[in-house]
């Protein structure tokens, strides 16, 4: 199985709060991986890790075999979009504007204008999360779950074959987070991108993720296959709860009462 | 973003307007002259009356246009780089530490004078350093800016005032900046000015895609590949270059870079590719437009158009304060 990320005695601390602890761990190429763990456990420190926004204080990151802190800023990006949990935009910014965004990696700041690959890119983006419709209007007149398909167009305008999301359906309507999730499932199997997600709730995980990461104070706990993974046990120790589990149709549910 | 046609009729209308008001400014005074005999007296022949306005009034004219245009865009860049709609030059300090080291050169090293925007510039560079410094915790809150900028500023304005005070007001050089008089502006002055003043618009100018995505969040924007404090090193270069300059030219004006920039962004919208330059324009017309009411007003005396900023921009900064409180919180 390959790899696209690996990740080796990882350590981060914010002064004396010492937040990753040797933490090694593969992520596996084209599947969907989730980071799960309590508030606090470090996943939005590692997220931060992984994606260039902090620099570890000690151990190494690479990204198909090499170091990202030897990656370049725009080259990461061409290789790896982002779409981090809170967002903002100007509020008369138009649809399809934002998601030319997803283009700054591929030019440069002297000569923006867009080529036809640009536009190329920016409509598919925009065909595959369905906001074709919308692209005149401004940021600040869509609802929360639009806006939300829009943040990860800009991301897919990126064309990259990874994508990081950051709790993509947070304040987002039951509705609204199965769209996403089911978006986010069409993105691996049809057009093969591996996602990297982290997630609150433990049924969708465990529901849309090929694999998942269980972290507790700055560790990795438990990785593999959900319905492999998931047990009582483990809940307990990732969250201090005691939670029952319950199998439909095979696959393993957790009650979250 | 505003539909094209908004645009475009926002930068005609702005351009006939500032041409209008070019020709109120050059008849305002003793001298008169029509249109038509400033035309000829410009290109045709030599006219008497003609050639007096141009050495008296002309450099004023465009130097209150050009400093107009660079302090407003210095206000843009700020709001950017800062995420706040109410930071400009003159209230949080670049314009006081400017023109405190202006003021300097001027009072004891007169013969620098040429060179006088650099030295501005790092005064300008150094109050924003502090700003940003002593009101950054992880990030920057608009209203902890603020305030920071506010003391910033009223040390270095205190520092000016001390300076002028000590030397004696014969330091007129010096006593022209504490109080933004360009009454006797002359054609060098007007150069200096544009040998400093056009490159940082260019500067500014090439800056708008950079200010349109830190409209982003900061980590999307790195997400994207940009490096997002190089590109906030890059836009307040130019706005401290910007706001600097035309501060040794005519000398602080506070509010310009707070009024124009927030008109500017309601008629043709938040994109920097068309904000900047529009703001250029509608900077020129407004400081152009304070000169010459100031000049006007209270005829044969002159009131700088610094104090009509100042007493049109205060309430203006206590409508936009209050609004901003209300939305953040």
């Amino acid at each position: 199985m390959a790899e696209v990320f690996e990740i080796d005695k990882l350590n981060y601390s914010y002064g004396d709060n010492h937040v990753i602890k040797d933490l090694s761990v593969k992520i596996p190429e084209g599947k969907i991986t989730t980071l799960i763990g309590a508030n606090g456990c470090g996943k939005s420190t590692l997220f931060d890790l992984i994606t260039k926004n902090l620099k570890p204080r000690s151990g190494s990151i690479k990204l198909k075999g090499k170091d990202i802190s030897g990656i370049k800023l725009r080259d990461f990006a061409k290789q790896v979009a982002i779409v981090h949990q809170y967002n903002t935009a100007p509020d008369d910014m138009t649809v399809k504007k934002l998601i030319g965004y997803g283009r700054t990696p591929h030019k440069s700041f002297i000569t923006p204008g867009s080529t036809e690959e640009d536009e190329e890119k920016i409509e598919l983006a925009m065909k595959i999360t369905n906001t074709e419709d919308y692209k005149d209007k401004a940021i600040s007149q869509l609802s929360g779950g639009m806006r939300q398909r829009v943040w990860i167009a800009m991301a897919l305008a990126q064309d990259t074959k990874i994508l990081f999301l950051d709790e993509p359906t947070t304040y987002l309507d039951i509705r609204y987070q199965l769209e996403i999730l089911r978006l986010v499932k069409r993105l691996k199997t049809e057009y093969n991108i591996t996602v990297v997600m982290v997630l609150h709730d433990i049924d969708q995980s465990l529901y849309y993720s090929d694999e998942m990461i269980a972290m507790k104070d700055g560790r990795v706990i438990a990785q593999g296959e959900p319905e492999k993974m998931i047990s009582q046990e483990l809940i307990k120790e990732v969250y201090g709860v005691e939670l029952r589990l319950t199998y439909i149709d095979g696959k393993p549910f957790v009650l979250p009462i | 973003m505003k539909s094209k046609s908004r645009t475009i009729s926002a930068f005609i209308i702005t351009a006939l307007l500032c041409l209008g008001l070019f020709v109120i400014a050059v008849n305002t005074g003793s001298l008169k002259a029509t249109p038509r005999q400033l035309f000829s007296g410009l290109f045709i022949e030599y006219d008497k009356t003609v050639a007096a306005i141009y050495d008296l009034r002309f450099p004023r004219i465009f130097i209150a246009m050009l400093g107009g245009a660079a302090m407003a865009v210095s206000g843009v860049l700020l709001q950017a780089v800062m995420k706040n709609p109410l930071a400009d030059p003159g209230i949080i300090g670049i314009s006081s530490g400017a023109s405190f080291t202006a003021v300097l050169i001027a009072a004891f090293y007169p013969q620098l004078f040429f060179v006088t925007p650099v030295f501005a510039f790092f005064g300008g560079g150094f109050a924003c350093f502090l700003v940003f410094f002593l009101s950054w915790k992880g990030g920057l809150d608009p209203l902890r800016l603020i305030l920071v900028g506010v003391a910033v500023n009223a040390m270095f304005t205190g520092l000016m005032s001390c300076f002028n005070s000590a030397t004696g007001s014969e330091y007129t050089g010096a006593a022209s900046i504490v109080n933004a008089n360009i009454t006797m502006k002359t054609w060098a002055d007007l150069k200096t000015l544009i040998c400093y003043a056009v490159p940082g618009l260019v500067l500014a100018l090439s800056a708008a895609k950079r200010c349109d995505l830190l409209g982003l969040e900061d980590k999307t924007v790195r997400s994207l590949g940009v490096n997002v404090n190089g590109s906030r090193l890059f836009i307040s270069f130019a706005a401290c270059l910007l706001a600097s300059i035309s501060t040794a030219v005519i000398g602080p004006i506070s509010f310009l870079g707070l009024i124009v920039p927030h008109i500017a962004r309601l008629l043709v919208g938040s994109s920097h590719r068309i904000l900047i330059p529009y703001t250029m324009l509608l900077g020129a017309f407004v400081f152009l437009l304070a000169d010459t009411v100031g000049r006007r007003i209270a005829y044969p005396y002159e009131i700088s158009a610094s104090m009509i900023m100042s007493v049109v921009g205060g309430p203006f900064f206590i409508i936009l304060l209050r609004r901003s409180v209300k939305k953040n919180g």
